[in-house]
């Protein structure tokens, strides 16, 4: 019964949080449509690219930096070589010039270590950050520079895509994408965005200083330092039309660690700026989406507990009653009755779940809409990605949950 | 900066608070309908079925007046008949899936009991149908509860042997969690302690019995 009755509150929650979305959407319509790109007086940028092995795709990511459309004279690189054990450091230092500088450390610091070293020396008005494994559209800084002209902004980030959907994990990992790209454009619509990727977020070098840098200790430094923009009073802005590519993992195991670290970050941060929550000084960040996620999390980990567990118990009781029929194999189809099977599907939750299903297909259609991506490239991805990853999602939310509880040592 | 106060979007969060609700009510009420419409259908069936009880008792003051020969076919036949649609109607009951309809929750039960009501009539039905016309039918009478362990594994092999043997076998199962006098008496008399218990043929056997054994004491 009390299972039935947090059923019952996640599909709420579910409904509500699709329902502002749909809304803060609805009501900023005509914003995203309008993609002309505003002038504005263009400030010095340093891109800077903390590496670590990353022989395969640096190259590639220098090069996309070096053709940007933007004034020479206003762009530098800074690439900071994290004691990579491979050809990181031959291939990026080919690119030194004038406007590429290498630095190397003599240990392995961590990123957001290499991203404060270069934010020392750089004399720029603004940073931005690049994962070396991504690259990014030749446009992608003008449009997103001209947000800076109110000054209360520190931080925009972009629309971040899969670099290559090859494998079916690439593909799911596509649809999510996507939907992040329509998500964190209503989040700014909120002032809300709680994450600023370290594919190509920019910032204002003075608010980075004013605020202390990266945390270095941090296991998602792009989570922490967006919520501590967030505390210092500064406002972060999203370009959905300016793109950038990255890699994403192409193995299981890969994606396993990525988001386990993504998660038991994101838990560290909730611990660490815990006086946000339901704090109105913070606003929508602080009185809807913080406090909202965590109750998601909790409550979509036990409604999608339950299904699996529903599920998992239904197979193995067939199995079990096979033996209780000494393997009589015509007893399992002589009990399948159409009527029942209706019977038992037509319920409430499941109703419910219709409006989930629903308002998640209009999100997503509308994801792949203001993202200028064919859904239709990537069916399969998607129904992949509707039916199954939200089960490993939380699968790895609740692994992270319970790594942080035990405190157990990053693998990583 | 030092004194800021970000926004709040009070109106959009408001109203997309309304519309969930709305929603959810909604959904709610519809699924409420939907139950409401399951379990009247159940009910309907239910009095039909007690209708035919009590149309084989009254079948039965015929046994009386024009003997065996000429009323036990009869009787056999309407026994099948109910024997067929109760069974139905029992992984009908089953399949209308309550737990999960907190609103229809009480009236399910109602139902669950008013369906076991009818059964242990039907069972004493047959019981005396059994003597009088010495039938080779079987009939058990099979006690659950939802807490006892292998009460779901019992089922399934009556249901296994149900489809197998037909209408040789009656199977009237009764929940004891409903607090139905007629099911606490029968439990009294049998001193029925734990579960699953089964009662065959007037016989009294407690705990769980796979296929095997059940055929062994079916066939005698």
């Amino acid at each position: 019964m009390i299972l039935t009755i947090i059923n019952y509150i996640a599909w709420y929650i579910f409904v509500f949080i699709s329902v502002v979305w749909i809304l803060v959407f609805l009501q900023n319509k005509n914003k995203i449509r309008d993609t002309t790109v505003k002038t504005y007086k263009l400030p010095s940028v340093t891109v800077i690219i903390p590496a670590y092995n990353e022989e395969k795709t640096i190259e590639k990511t220098i090069k996309s930096v070096l053709s940007l459309n933007y004034p020479k004279e206003l762009l530098d690189v800074i690439v900071v070589n994290d004691c990579s054990t491979d050809r990181t450091k031959h291939i990026a230092e080919k690119f030194t010039s004038k406007r590429v500088v290498v630095l190397n450390n003599e240990k392995r610091m961590g990123k957001a270590y290499c991203l404060n070293k270069a934010i020392k020396i750089s004399k720029s008005e603004l940073i931005a950050c690049l994962d070396a494994d991504s690259i990014v559209e030749k446009d992608i800084l003008t449009k997103m520079i001209p947000y800076f002209k109110d000054e209360s902004v520190a931080c925009v980030a972009p629309a971040l895509k899969v670099w290559e959907k090859k494998s079916f994990l690439e593909k799911i990992q596509h649809a999510e994408y996507i939907l992040n790209i329509f998500l964190r454009k209503c989040l700014e619509f909120l002032d809300a965005i709680n994450v600023t990727p370290g594919v190509f977020s920019i910032y204002r070098k003075k608010v980075l200083e004013e605020v202390g840098g990266f945390d270095e200790g941090n296991l998602t430094e792009d989570m922490e330092i967006a919520l501590r923009i967030h505390d210092a009073g500064y406002k972060i802005k999203n370009s959905h039309t300016a793109m950038s590519y990255t890699m994403c993992p192409k193995k299981w195991s890969e994606l396993f660690k990525q988001r386990i670290r993504w998660y038991r970050g994101s838990i560290q941060n909730y611990v660490k700026y815990k006086h946000m929550l339901l704090n109105p000084k913070y606003g929508n960040l602080g009185v809807f989406f913080l406090p909202m996620n965590l109750i998601a999390v909790f409550s979509i980990i036990i409604l999608l507990v339950t299904i699996a567990w529903n599920y998992t118990e239904n197979i193995v009781d067939s199995i079990r009653n096979l033996f209780l029929v000494n393997f009589d194999l015509s007893f399992v189809f002589s009990n399948i009755n159409l009527e029942n099977i209706v019977m038992q599907l037509m319920t409430t939750p499941m109703l419910l779940g219709l409006f989930g299903l629903f308002f998640g297909t209009y999100i997503l259609y509308r994801a792949f809409n203001i993202s200028e991506d064919d859904p239709s490239e990537s069916k399969m991805g998607l129904i992949l990605y509707l039916l199954f990853f939200p089960f490993v999602l939380m699968l790895f939310w609740l692994l992270a949950i319970i790594y942080e509880i035990l405190n157990i040592k990053k693998m990583w | 900066m030092k004194n800021f106060k970000k926004q709040i979007n009070v109106g959009t969060l408001l109203s997309a608070f309304i519309i969930s609700t709305i929603l959810f009510v909604a959904g709610l009420y519809v699924g409420y309908g939907i139950s409401t419409q399951k379990l009247s259908s159940v009910e309907k069936e239910i009095l039909e079925i007690n209708r035919d009880v009590e149309n084989f008792q009254i079948q039965f003051l015929l046994l009386d007046v024009l003997g065996e020969n000429a009323t036990c076919p009869v009787l056999k036949n309407t026994l099948s008949d109910i024997n067929k649609r109760s069974y139905a109607l029992g992984s009908k009951l089953e399949a209308s899936n309550p737990e999960s309809e907190i609103l229809t929750y009480r009236e399910y039960i109602n139902l669950k009991k008013e369906y076991s009501r009818v059964l242990i009539g039907y069972w004493l039905l047959a019981n005396k149908f059994q003597k009088s016309c010495l039938s080779d039918i079987t009939t058990i009478v099979y006690f659950y509860s939802k807490t006892c362990d292998r009460c779901d594994d019992q089922g399934v092999v009556l249901t296994y042997l149900k489809n197998k043997y037909g209408k040789k076998l009656l199977v009237f199962a009764l929940d004891t969690d409903l607090d139905e006098p007629g099911i606490e008496a029968i439990k009294k008399h049998y001193e029925i302690k734990k579960y699953p218990s089964l009662i065959i043929n007037g016989k009294l056997y407690e705990g769980f019995l796979g296929v095997d054994e059940l055929e062994e004491i079916i066939r005698g």
